[in-house]
């Protein structure tokens, strides 16, 4: 039965610390994420969410507390269970769309050459970027990047995906085009964990915790949050002020 | 190691390479061009057959660095290394990637370069080539890691170009290239002993001049390989501290 709740979960912290020289960027904080839905971290610039990320994708080990992926301490045995879409466009620019694809696909030891190339091109179809597949990085639009981005993240098809401000930089259009291609993700059983400092964002999320200063002040779905104010009609960026507010009140 | 992720990451440099046209020019010419200025500058057949093997060593030293270092540096700015870090390739695999990239650029360049120093500026020529390129293929190997490992310490493309003074011109100075070792004042000499350019440019000159085979070079080869394998692991060591800082 306890194997079966963590089989469940496909992020779980607890208590976990790190910092940079001293500076605390994640401090003791614990956090769980089903799977199969699609989870928010929210906070603005600084309250942690790319090094949690880094600590979950295993960039970074966690200097207390423990971090465990799909049940696994995050290690290059597990990199396989996931995709990871950094903040930057990381991608090789003088290379063309399929050939960073692909780079990635081989990389994730995708190695039947017929199985590897559908895969390639399912994964830039679903990013709608067939279109330009033969066309280099180097020639296409920011929104473009961040398309082929996802892309390289998704093609070995991994049951947990991290994307690190997926949207930043996008017009409103396009960001309406990436949730829905989160949204067909989510659909497909993949588990998603995406940061986030705008609430236009969090909105389309499953699940939501709001992070400040390394620590998560509240979680829950979107409506719980905003119900937790007790204000009718409140927005979600009431809901983040009010827990901010009393997460200080609480401080003082 | 996993072959297969080595081949792959050698293989993306080799196509990246290939699609940047200009720098590919850049890495034929421009070698050829210093070598036509040199072989200007010293009339005299004599002068230029004592440098033209010391040149060449110096020339995969120097490209292999350079390349690498950059190469590498554009891996941790554009946040691929990030990615790659969060793969299942191991530090290994990235390493001999890169390693095995990059051979084929610096030894087509050795190729030329010593093809154009033989029928062009007529420099006498004693060894096999084949000797050569194995000697080269080891000189290669040291700055191509020497390259990554310096790589971590720069930030930007700029900071990494300042490394050249540092790194590079040094030991075009003391390692023999240009007047011999045993002219310069002691400590230099000293100096110049842990310098890989000074192994390299004996054990190359000894083949292309004296005509020796590898065997009777195994002491300078032996250095290089060291220096090699230690430099190696110790960038294999720092690319993680690059890719996550």
């Amino acid at each position: 039965m306890v194997k079966k709740e963590l089989a469940r979960l496909a992020v779980e912290v607890n208590k976990a610390s790190f910092s940079y020289n001293n500076i605390k960027a994640i401090d003791e904080l614990s956090l769980q994420v089903p799977s199969g839905i699609s989870f928010g971290l929210l906070g603005p610039n600084g309250a942690g969410k790319t090094t949690l990320i880094r600590l979950l994708v295993g960039l970074l080990k966690p200097k207390s507390g423990s971090v465990r992926i799909l049940g696994k301490t995050p290690s290059r045995k597990t990199a396989h269970l996931i995709g990871y879409m950094p903040q930057l466009h990381s991608l090789y620019t003088e290379l063309s769309v399929i050939q960073n694809v692909d780079f990635f696909a081989r990389v994730y030891q995708l190695t039947d050459k017929h199985k590897r190339a559908q895969r390639v091109e399912d994964a830039i179809r679903l990013v709608d970027m067939w279109q330009r597949h033969k066309d280099p990085v180097l020639k296409l639009s920011g929104g473009m990047k961040q398309r082929v981005s996802l892309a390289c993240a998704i093609v070995h098809n991994p049951p947990l995906l991290f994307l690190d401000e997926p949207t930043v930089g996008l017009d409103p259009e396009l960001r309406v085009t990436f949730w829905e291609h989160f949204a067909t993700l989510t659909k497909q059983g993949i588990t998603l964990v995406i940061s986030s400092h705008t609430m236009d964002d969090a909105a389309h999320c499953d699940r939501l915790a709001f992070m400040r200063d390394g620590k998560v002040i509240a979680q829950g779905t979107p409506s719980e949050l905003q119900q937790a104010t007790g204000k009718p009609g409140a927005t979600l960026e009431d809901a983040f002020l009010y827990f901010i507010h009393r997460e200080d009140r609480s401080d003082s | 190691m996993i072959p297969s992720q080595v081949f792959t990451i050698a293989t993306r440099i080799i196509h990246q390479l290939i699609r940047d046209r200009r720098t590919m020019a850049l890495i034929l010419i421009v070698p050829l061009v210093v070598m036509t200025l040199i072989g200007l500058s010293f009339p005299e057949s004599s002068v230029l057959d004592y440098i033209a093997p010391a040149l060449l060593a110096t020339l995969a030293l120097f490209f292999s660095f350079l390349l690498t270092g950059i190469s590498f540096l554009r891996e941790r700015s554009q946040g691929t290394m990030e990615r790659l870090m969060a793969s299942p390739v191991s530090r290994l695999d990235i390493v001999v990637g890169y390693l095995f990239g990059f051979f084929i650029f610096a030894l087509t360049q050795t190729l030329i370069v010593l093809l154009f120093t033989i029928y062009v500026l007529d420099v006498h020529y004693y060894g096999d080539l084949w000797q050569i390129f194995v000697f080269q293929i080891v000189v290669i190997t040291g700055a191509v890691n020497l390259g990554i490992f310096i790589s971590t310490f720069a930030r930007n493309e700029f900071q990494m170009v300042q490394f050249i003074p540092l790194i590079i011109l040094p030991q075009i100075f003391l390692c023999g290239v240009i007047w011999p070792v045993e002219q310069m004042p002691n400590y230099l000499q000293w100096l110049s002993a842990i310098l890989p350019l000074t192994y390299a440019v004996d054990g190359l000159r000894d083949i292309m001049l004296a005509g020796k085979s590898l065997l009777d070079v195994g002491f300078e080869l032996a250095v290089l390989v060291g220096f090699a394998v230690i430099i190696s692991i110790v960038a294999a060591i720092t690319i993680r501290r690059g890719a996550a800082s």
